[in-house]
């Protein structure tokens, strides 16, 4: 029972890396160039992003060198993974309710590397005495109360707004209840793990240990294990989900809302704009007429309202 | 009929599912009153699918027997399994596939559209009504995954929510302020467009003003507005003649001027409906000693992209005519004239549909104004100006193109009275005439536009002009954008606001030319009963 239970865990994480990397394939190969669909404020246009600005208020710009802003991009994408500002400005009533949510999530997050550091330093010697490990502990079992917590506090008060709103019931389906109770519960068994046993700290840098060494040693505590058992389900449920944004934020921000690349600056992109146009489109309609032969090219080239011959 | 609406009303209720009542429509602090909704004949019920308000755009044959009932059906499925295929749709599948996969239903999208707002907070008009029909739908009937009826709702899929759905997609004006606001980067714009590319597409159904009488026209005659090249030049060269009569300075428009520096590209609309708005073209590059030209070849003197709107093999078709002729003329860039959409078709998205060797680089002409006006070439005088002026931010401009300081910079030179809108810049409201509504006055999409789709922009123009709302103060509505004038236009003239509020509206350049100390007073700005002082 002890081995499957680590052989699940190995599954899960497998599991998340799988469906990740099949996601992000999934949007890098569905096409071999969107057209751009940038919206504005573009935080890497410097200054301009201020106002939402672009290189297109310049005259000639396409005279002039491409600036991007790198830091730009990243204080608007720590902003708004960190704070959830688009929320936060938005939709302040959800904001307080989701960012316990998110937050709790990544304290959790954040105390999983920071316990795979602590299972590197038990590689490297240094024993649980040693008073960096000892912070490290002290650090690991604060946060993840706090962690805990907030998803707990966060995910109630999310499924009670999504109950109570009339608004936001017509558009609620039972995937999504179930996606926060499933938190809820997950953070549940972790409080009472962390409430009956020493140390939260020693009970994770353990079973990590135990996988990395493939050294199967029974779990000390009972919620501990069904928490563990709980965040195994989630790591390979959230990216079959709408939870998915968690990985395609990255490509809805950066690829499409800044996506702003001019064609004159890129030539992988022209080439790409090439390898479009001989796609062969089957749409029906009769100014497309699209058999699956007929390149975007020859369709584009094609006037439907010239007189016939 | 429409106060609990439910998702799964669009499939399941019979006859008209929403009716929007005008009395739940917030006020405005002027004299106007809601139209009231004309009623829809039996005629028009017996054969079209009149079945979701009281508009009715796309005018959908209803179908009369079980088999084309589900021929209807059958026909969507078809082509939504095209929209989610590369070969296909490979200019926004990225797009609608995270939009589809990712939202999380938070509704912050609800809050940011006008057309919700300015409904009395109708649900059909909730951004994510039609997006969340669109996904059931999808995962429900395309991608069939299992237990997809409680992973995201159920949805029967029948001719009414084909039809509805398709009416739907036109109950949006495409401004993507909702998308602005979406934390997770979820687009109910693309996926209101992306379902107008569906049916125009696959089943050919559209606004006829969008097709048969925009893009086809464009493509068969040169232009949407059914001008012929030798009608343009004829009617370029009246407005001249005018134009230098009303203002006492010399006014000519080149034409097919080879090699010229510029050529610019108006909306056609201007040399129909404002002809001034051409004339203060040419004469601020004249004056300004700029090379440049009108171009005759069909489809290059009219800058209006109506596929950009529904249908991407007429936007490639007419983005590649005007890069074709500017080549031709061997001009070194293009200048959009006052027309959004224009900007964005040309500019945006004709870069990653048109090869790049056919491309000529394009410029907004906010940018070549500003460059003039600042560069101290034209003499202006700004106290010719010196009256309240607002300006609307076009969406395709402003949010979807970043070009928001120089048109103010020009107005802060020129407009000793300028202020701003509440919610201006990239955080604008459309006019209300986005996304081709400006151009359609039939089955109930007038008052849709008076009493809904522009009521947000005319609350906007109240709170600017709050302080001098009355009869007596003349104020200027600066709409640089030609479809933008046109909704504005139509708000103004129906409820006579130029008489009893003393508005005008025009764009930029008109404005320009006001404030030139040789141009006779009055040639470019004109309020109602200014004769009469």
């Amino acid at each position: 029972m002890t081995t499957l239970f680590y052989l699940l865990a190995y599954a899960a994480l497998i599991g998340f890396i799988f469906f990740a990397v099949t996601k992000v394939r999934g949007y890098l190969t569905s096409s071999p160039l969107h057209v751009r669909w940038e919206l504005y404020p573009v935080p890497h246009e410097g200054k301009k992003a201020a106002y939402g600005g672009s290189f297109m208020d310049e005259k000639e710009w396409w005279t002039k060198g491409r600036h991007v802003s790198h830091m730009g991009d990243l204080i608007a994408l720590l902003k708004e993974v960190l704070f959830l500002e688009a929320t936060y400005h938005h939709n302040k009533p959800l904001w307080i309710r989701t960012y316990p949510f998110h937050l709790g999530m990544y304290m959790m997050m954040g105390g999983i590397m920071v316990v795979m550091f602590a299972v590197f330093l038990k590689f490297c010697g240094v024993s649980d005495a040693n008073g960096f490990m000892i912070f490290i502990a002290n650090v690991i079992n604060a946060i993840s109360l706090l962690g805990l917590l907030g998803t707990v506090g966060g995910g109630i008060s999310l499924i009670y707004r999504r109950v109570s709103d009339p608004g936001l019931s017509k558009y609620s389906s039972g995937e999504q209840y179930f996606n926060l109770a499933a938190f809820v519960v997950f953070a549940i068994f972790g409080l009472a793990a962390w409430a009956t046993q020493p140390s939260f700290f020693a009970m994770g840098r353990d079973f990590m240990y135990n996988m990395v060494t493939f050294n199967f040693q029974p779990l000390v505590s009972s919620p501990f294990a069904i928490h563990l058992f709980l965040g195994f389900f989630l790591m390979i449920w959230v990216p079959l989900t709408n939870m998915q944004h968690l990985i395609y934020k990255y490509f809805t921000y950066h690829d499409i809302r800044w996506g702003d690349m001019p064609t004159n600056y890129s030539e992988a992109n022209q080439k790409k704009i090439q390898e479009a146009l001989q796609l062969k489109p089957t749409w029906s309609a009769d100014h497309i007429a699209g058999d699956g032969v007929k390149t975007w090219v020859d369709i584009a080239t094609t006037n439907p309202a010239a007189p016939k011959k | 009929m429409n106060k609990d609406l439910k998702i799964t009303d669009v499939s399941n209720v019979e006859g008209q599912l929403v009716s929007i009542d005008i009395n739940d429509l917030p006020k405005l602090p002027i004299d106007e009153v809601p139209f009231p909704w004309k009623p829809v004949t039996e005629e028009q019920k017996q054969k079209t699918c009149c079945i979701l308000d009281e508009v009715n755009v796309l005018n959908i044959p209803r179908p009369q027997t079980p088999q084309e009932e589900e021929e209807m059906v059958n026909k969507f499925l078809t082509g939504l399994r095209k929209l989610f295929t590369t070969e296909n749709n490979w200019t926004c599948l990225p797009m609608l596939q995270t939009s589809m996969d990712c939202c999380v239903q938070c509704n912050s999208c609800s809050e940011a559209c006008h057309l919700y707002e300015c409904s009395g907070q109708n649900e059909m008009y909730r951004p994510n009504y039609r997006s969340e029909i669109f996904r059931r739908i999808y995962k429900q009937y395309v991608k069939k995954e299992p237990f997809a009826k409680w992973r995201y709702g159920d949805m029967n899929l029948n001719w009414k929510t084909v039809a509805r759905l398709a009416e739907l997609s036109y109950r949006c004006n495409l401004c993507r302020r909702c998308a602005q606001v979406c934390p997770i980067g979820v687009d109910n714009g693309l996926i209101a467009r992306e379902l107008r590319k569906l049916f125009s597409q696959e089943l050919g159904w559209y606004p006829p003003e969008l097709h048969q009488k925009g893009t086809m026209n464009q493509l068969k005659v040169g232009s949407s507005t059914g001008m012929t090249p030798s009608v343009v030049q004829d009617n370029v060269s009246f407005i001249d003649e005018d134009y230098t009569e009303i203002t006492g300075v010399g006014i000519e428009t080149p034409f097919d001027k080879k090699d010229a520096d510029i050529l610019l590209i108006h909306n056609a609309g201007e040399i129909m409906a404002w002809p001034d708005n051409v004339a203060a073209f040419s004469l601020i590059f004249n004056k300004a000693g700029l090379s440049w030209t009108l171009s005759s070849e069909a489809c290059a003197y009219d800058g209006v992209n109506y596929g950009v709107f529904y249908d991407d093999a007429q936007l490639a078709r007419l983005a590649l005519l005007h890069m074709q002729a500017a080549k031709k003329l061997g001009v070194k860039k293009i200048v959009i004239g006052e027309c959004g959409h224009a900007h964005k078709a040309m500019t945006v998205i004709a870069d990653r549909v048109i090869p790049y060797e056919m491309q000529v680089p394009r410029e907004s002409c906010y940018v070549t104004l500003r460059d003039i006006v600042m560069s101290g070439k034209l003499e202006l005088d700004p106290s010719r100006n010196n009256f309240p002026v607002t300006l609307h931010d076009p969406c395709n401009i402003v949010r979807l193109m970043g070009i928001v300081e120089p048109q103010r910079e020009i107005l802060r030179k020129i407009a000793p009275q300028f202020r701003e809108m509440p919610c201006h810049g990239v955080d604008n409201y459309c006019c209300g005439g986005g996304s081709g509504f400006a151009i359609m006055t039939r089955n109930n999409v007038e008052p849709w536009r008076n009493n809904i789709s522009g009521r947000k922009k005319m609350q906007q123009i109240c709170a600017a002009f709050a302080d001098c709302l009355g009869p007596e103060t003349k104020k200027y509505i600066c709409a640089p954008c030609s479809n933008c004038k046109g909704q504005i236009r139509e708000i103004l003239e129906h409820h006579d606001l130029y008489t009893k509020n003393s508005f005008a509206y025009a764009g930029l350049v008109e404005l320009i030319c006001n404030a030139m100390p040789d141009v006779a007073p009055g040639s470019f700005i004109h309020w109602e009963g200014a004769e009469d002082e």
